[in-house]
């Protein structure tokens, strides 16, 4: 018990957990900008995956800020995709979604096998790039303090950075811009927004793409700097999850962090735990995310029922 | 005397089979189509890729039995998509019930009620009473809580399969070997094949069985009736003394079980014999397109199969084959599905009809109504 | 002094044939209350809608300070300086007040949204028009009537100089028409006009400087709110020429079928729809409820039905108290309705017609056998209701939605009556229907009345029901405020008079016919 205590309180650890969680809190991000809008986001787990493929094969033949960007891009090309079929076609945004989780899956790898002229499993063979980590190791030089700061701040991605800001760039644009209101008001009652001119469509479509385009950044964090170098299906659930983090984070950007967090410090343990207890099975604790964010519905649910019986109205 | 006008009827059976057959096969022929620009520009041997794709299946009877056993996994997760869709629910728990089924179908068949004559059917009850429960889960909390069915269904997908991986790993599977499977089933436990030397087994005739009981419950029973009616219009439903929240949750709970059943074709059928992780191959999820694609109509789903299926093992001797990856039928399936979602809806619809229409037939009647998935 | 707003022989048709305005002429004065008064379908909301840009009209102009204008959309018309407040309100629940009031137009510092500005600017405007809106809390957690200024104040934010308010006092409370009134009285000392659309004369009568009346899509009259007297009003929104009949027989009307008894019912905000209301139907007799829509007769019918919840009071079918029972037990001891809205909740238009005209007798042994359907029965019964209405379809196996509105009420109709029933509940049924399946489905009723059946009948159409009730009992505010006898020499001008709250009989009046 107490070596697992030091192993989670320690620093190691936490700066693992910032690591897993930021493709997560990226995911979640964008998730919670189309859900906020009205457009329920299923196919993050394609936009993160395709992104992923996007990140690696471009560091190959270009710096690792324009790969960083080319995820972005194409995250945000796949949100626009959705907003076409659903918004102009008037499909239906899960099947649309559904969609574009399986193109996402048959078209990395198949961009693989072009990639790597054959290998069809993983880009083992692709000299890609990592996104550079923080050195911040300057800090040892205060004094008392300064290892240990160093030890717990140093060392990041950049990109882990880049979403500790975003959480703050994006509650600041919902809750302090007048475009945030209308997003607000367009996912919430868009007869209101319409009555007063603003083109709820086009709201949507925005949001779609900035939500693939946020998936994608943590697509790139996790294909440059958790994992460096692309395997078939690896993003394993995180989009879902993701979309679980919204929920459970009652869809605010700063709920979303701590869900977030709380999926990354589970994951980090399904790293770290095995060593230590072999006697909880690692699937299990791997199942931890699923469970913690099925519960989280039925709560959420439950108190949104709850409150509207009382209100006389379900 | 009867009502009925002399006008040529666009609504009978037939008229509405070659609607919708054309609608799926043009779906299918775009999106053929797209695959093949996307083959030109990136292989080498494109000709030769979409001839492996197009007729390699039929060149060899191991490669026809593997057709045929994928068409009738694809129908039975086809139906149990349909069945959900036809509800107007969107539960995605396929894989999860199939999963689960196929964990119950193992602890019975390596029982000692696995060396009997009753294994089978016991393995294919105690899968479909895996599934249904499983099935459950999502719609009992739907109708309570009021808890989105689509995160729901999808997290138990994974749960489900960690719970798989980790019992082969802990439990199942044969110690001190390291293997991630177990060991293969008794002889009894091991559906027989129908054709020999090839996967064709009992598997297929179950298929069968479900389309024909899948249409019956839909078209001949009162529950059936009642489901369709929530589907079309929950008011109506509600104002004719329907209980749609019962309907709603044993929609879902019956396709539960199918997707159980699904569980049991996969580890007792010939393909398998045994339980082993990730046996599943995301195959359940194939059935959204089927059902999608043949409008969640029981009938039409086998249909659908057949011709999917066979695409499927196209793309996977055209992966083995040539340079071009199996994996190319995902961009097919996607477009597929987004081309079929869209034509439901009346400005896809016209966008669909300007590029698809022969000459010289005329649209389709603007107050035609359809079923929606 | 040149009108301020004109429309000048406005004409509109909509898709599907519905004339909706024929000519009509309207005059609107700067600084005045305008209301435009008429009867259901009169054509008041088609007006207003071209008016603000939503619809726009076939033929006929539209002048603001005499020049001739068209809008494309609401936000010309806002930008020419019209607001208009709907009935129901587009406003977001969790949003403040001043959020509803500035969306769209927010004052802002560079990118961030400038709130103490709003805020100030908004409670400005509420004081300077009399509103007494607080700019801060949820918009989803005030009554009804603040809401509706609410909607008042985001017009006025955007310098509405003329605001059209589309039925305003129909969801207030009557010390919230008080409020309301005062405030419109300040709008208009300050310079602005007011146009509103109403059906409630004593209302119109109090707060109106003119009234423009409509009737089938024409301007019939143009009045000074002083120079009128109630009586003449309510003859011109109403009066006409009653000229369909239809043939009812004599038939024994002493037992009484159903009896509603001191029923109060709720509507989702709480206020009362229908208030300590008592009424009886006979079998083999025609109760025709009269009202305007929204007061409370559509609620009534749906609580008998067992579709409504009912706070208070008993509703009795031979004999037993149904409050307790389900729809479906209700339709097992002879109950049947025909809903208002027949695409919303009277048919599923993906079913077939067979489907739709079983669906209300699933746990009938005739059909549904062990839970297996029995399709050569429903078969023989869609084919023996198709020919017994007279439905135009191709077969039983048709998609209810390919039908004509029409045939669709039939089927809703044949469904209904394939059995003789105890107490049929009828709302709106001959609405978007032709004229011949009309003339049908008016003989249908009243055969089933004839054969015995107890009618509930509720319409927004006078003519109806004049020539099908027995008795009528006339709703205003949630309450029977007259009850007549249909002697053949009621006119409809009376009945205008009660419906549009302008008398009220004595119970000793009504006791004769409330029976």
């Amino acid at each position: 018990m107490t070596e697992l205590l030091l192993t989670v309180f320690s620093a190691t650890f936490f700066v693992t957990v910032i690591r897993t969680t930021t493709p997560l809190l990226f995911a979640a991000l964008g998730g919670l900008i189309s859900d906020l809008s009205g457009a329920l986001n299923v196919a993050l787990e394609g936009m993160m995956l395709v992104a992923c493929l996007t990140a690696v094969v471009v560091s190959v033949y270009a710096p690792w800020y324009v790969a960083v960007f080319a995820a972005l891009v194409a995250g945000g090309l796949l949100g626009a995709l959705m907003a076409f079929f659903h918004l102009k076609l008037k499909a239906d945004i899960i099947l649309v979604g559904f969609a574009v989780n399986i193109f996402a899956v048959g078209a990395t790898v198949y961009a693989l096998t072009l990639a790597t002229g054959g290998d069809k499993g993983t880009s083992i063979n692709l000299p890609s790039k990592a996104v550079p980590a923080v050195d911040l190791s300057f800090l040892s030089a205060i004094p008392g303090i300064g290892p240990t700061l160093t030890a717990f701040l140093s060392g990041h991605s950049i990109l882990s950075w880049l979403v500790a800001l975003t959480v703050f760039l994006i509650w600041y644009f919902l809750y302090r811009t007048p475009w945030g209101l209308w997003l607000r008001g367009v996912g919430e009652y868009p007869a209101a927004p319409e009555a007063a001119g603003i083109a709820v469509n086009k709201v949507r479509a925005w949001s779609l793409v900035v939500s693939g385009a946020l998936a994608g950044l943590g697509g790139a964090q996790l294909a440059m700097f958790n994992y460096i170098g692309f395997t078939r299906e690896m993003t394993a659930g995180r989009g879902f999850i993701a979309l679980g983090a919204v929920l459970l984070g009652a869809r605010h950007p700063v709920g979303a962090m701590w869900a977030a967090l709380l999926f990354g410090v589970f994951e980090a343990l399904s790293i770290v735990m095995p060593n230590l207890f072999n006697w909880i099975p690692a699937e299990l604790i791997h199942m931890i995310p699923f469970v913690v964010t099925v519960l989280a519905l039925f709560a959420f649910s439950y108190r949104v029922q709850r409150r509207l019986r009382v209100k006389g109205l379900a | 005397m009867s009502a009925t006008t002399s006008v040529p009827n666009p609504h009978s059976r037939w008229a509405v089979f070659r609607r919708e057959a054309f609608r799926g096969i043009s779906a299918l022929v775009i999106a053929l189509i797209v695959a093949f620009v996307v083959v030109l520009f990136t292989s080498k041997a494109p000709f030769e890729a979409m001839y492996q794709l197009l007729v390699a299946p039929l060149q060899k009877q191991r490669t026809i039995g593997l057709w045929i056993d994928d068409v009738a996994k694809l129908t039975v997760t086809g139906l149990a998509f349909s069945l959900v869709f036809q509800a107007r629910q969107f539960s995605m728990g396929v894989q999860g019930q199939v999963y689960m089924g196929a964990l119950a179908a193992t602890y019975v068949a390596m029982s000692p009620l696995g060396t009997t004559w009753a294994a089978i059917p016991l393995c294919m009850v105690a899968a479909t009473l895996a599934g249904a429960v499983y099935g459950f889960i999502p719609g009992y909390a739907k109708a309570k809580l009021g808890a989105n069915e689509i995160v729901s269904s999808l997290m138990l997908n994974y749960i489900a399969i960690d719970i798989v991986n980790y019992l082969i790993r802990a439990q199942l599977s044969p110690p001190g070997k390291g293997l991630l499977m177990t060991d293969p089933f008794p002889k009894t436990a091991v559906f027989p094949a129908l054709v020999a030397n090839t996967r064709i087994d009992l598997g297929l005739i179950i298929a069968i069985v479900c389309v024909l009981a899948v249409w019956f419950a839909l078209y001949r029973t009162s529950w059936g009736l009642k489901l369709r009616l929530v589907g079309h219009n929950p008011k109506f439903a509600e104002y004719s003394g329907i209980r749609s929240t019962f309907i709603m949750v044993s929609a879902m709970t019956v396709a539960g079980g199918l997707g159980g059943l699904l569980g049991s074709m996969f580890v007792n059928g010939q393909a398998f014999g045994k339980l082993t992780i990730l046996f599943e191959g995301g195959l359940a999820f194939e059935g959204i397109l089927i059902a999608i694609v043949a409008r969640s109509r029981p009938l039409a789903v086998p249909v659908v199969a057949l011709f999917y299926g066979y695409l499927r093992q196209g793309a996977t001797l055209m992966g083995i084959r040539t340079d071009v990856p199996a994996e190319v039928i995902g961009v097919v399936q996607a477009v597929i599905i987004l081309l079929v979602a869209s034509s439901f809806t009346v400005p896809g619809k016209k966008l669909l009809a300007r590029i698809t229409r022969p000459a010289g037939e005329p649209p389709v009647p603007h107050k035609v109504q359809e079923t929606q998935p | 002094m040149a009108p301020l707003l004109e429309a000048i022989g406005i004409g509109k048709t909509y898709p599907g044939g519905t004339v909706a305005n024929d000519g009509v002429n309207l005059s609107v004065n700067a600084g005045e209350v305008h209301a435009v008064v008429g009867e259901n379908g009169a054509g008041k909301s088609t007006l207003m809608k071209i008016l603000f840009g939503i619809e726009h009209p076939d033929r006929g102009e539209l002048r603001l300070d005499g020049k001739p204008v068209s809008f494309a959309n609401p936000r010309e018309a806002i930008d020419a300086g019209i607001g208009m407040v709907f009935q129901h309100f587009s406003l977001v629940p969790s949003f403040s007040v001043y959020e509803n009031v500035v969306l769209g137009s927010e004052p802002h510092a560079g990118i961030k949204f400038d709130r103490a500005k709003a805020i100030a600017e908004v409670r400005a405007l509420s004081e300077k028009f009399r509103l007494q809106v607080d700019p801060l809390p949820p918009v989803g957690s005030l009554p009804v009537g603040q809401q509706q200024r609410v909607e008042i104040l985001k017009a006025l934010y955007r310098n509405a100089r003329i605001l059209i308010l589309d039925e305003p006092t129909a969801v207030l409370a009557p010390q919230e028409v008080a409020e309301l009134f005062v405030a419109i009285r300040s709008l208009v000392a300050q310079g602005r006009t007011v146009i509103f659309i109403a059906h409630k004369l004593p209302e119109v009568l109090e707060i109106s400087d003119s009234i423009t009346v409509m009737r089938a899509g024409k301007t019939v009259g143009q009045v000074k709110a002083r120079e009128v007297t109630e009586q003449s009003l309510a003859t011109l929104m109403v009066g006409r020429e009653v000229a369909l009949k239809v043939d009812r027989a004599d038939t024994d009307q002493s037992r009484r079928v159903c009896a509603v008894q001191n029923v109060t019912i709720l509507n989702e905000r709480g206020n009362e729809v229908c208030a300590d209301l008592s009424l009886n139907v006979h079998a083999g007799e025609i109760v025709g409820l009269v009202g305007v829509e929204g007061n409370g007769q559509a609620e009534l019918l749906e609580a008998v039905a067992g579709l409504r919840p009912v706070a208070a009071g008993a509703i009795d079918l031979d004999g037993s108290n149904v409050v307790p029972l389900s729809v479906l037990e209700r339709r097992g001891i002879g109950l049947a309705s025909i809903p208002e809205d027949r695409i919303a909740s009277g048919l599923a238009t993906g079913a077939s017609v067979a489907e739709n005209l079983v669906a209300t007798k699933l746990n009938d042994r005739r059909y549904v056998r062990n839970g297996l359907l029995d399709l050569k029965a429903i078969g023989a019964n869609a084919r023996k209701l198709i020919e017994r209405f007279s439905i135009r379809v191709s077969g039983p196996n048709a998609a209810v939605g390919t039908l004509s509105g029409g045939n669709m009420q039939k089927v809703v109709v044949a469904r209904e009556l394939s059995e003789q029933p105890q107490l049929l509940l009828v709302s709106q049924p001959t609405r978007g229907v032709d004229l011949g399946a009309t003339q049908f489905i008016w003989r249908s009723i009243t055969d089933a009345r004839d054969a015995g059946a107890a009618v509930l009948l509720s319409s927004a159409d006078l003519s109806e029901l004049l020539a099908l009730s027995d008795r009528l009992l006339v709703f205003y505010r949630g309450r029977i405020v007259a009850a007549f006898l249909n002697r053949g020499d009621l006119a409809p001008e009376t009945l205008g008079t009660y419906m549009l709250g302008l008398s009220t009989q004595t119970p000793d009046e009504m006791r004769a016919a409330l029976k």
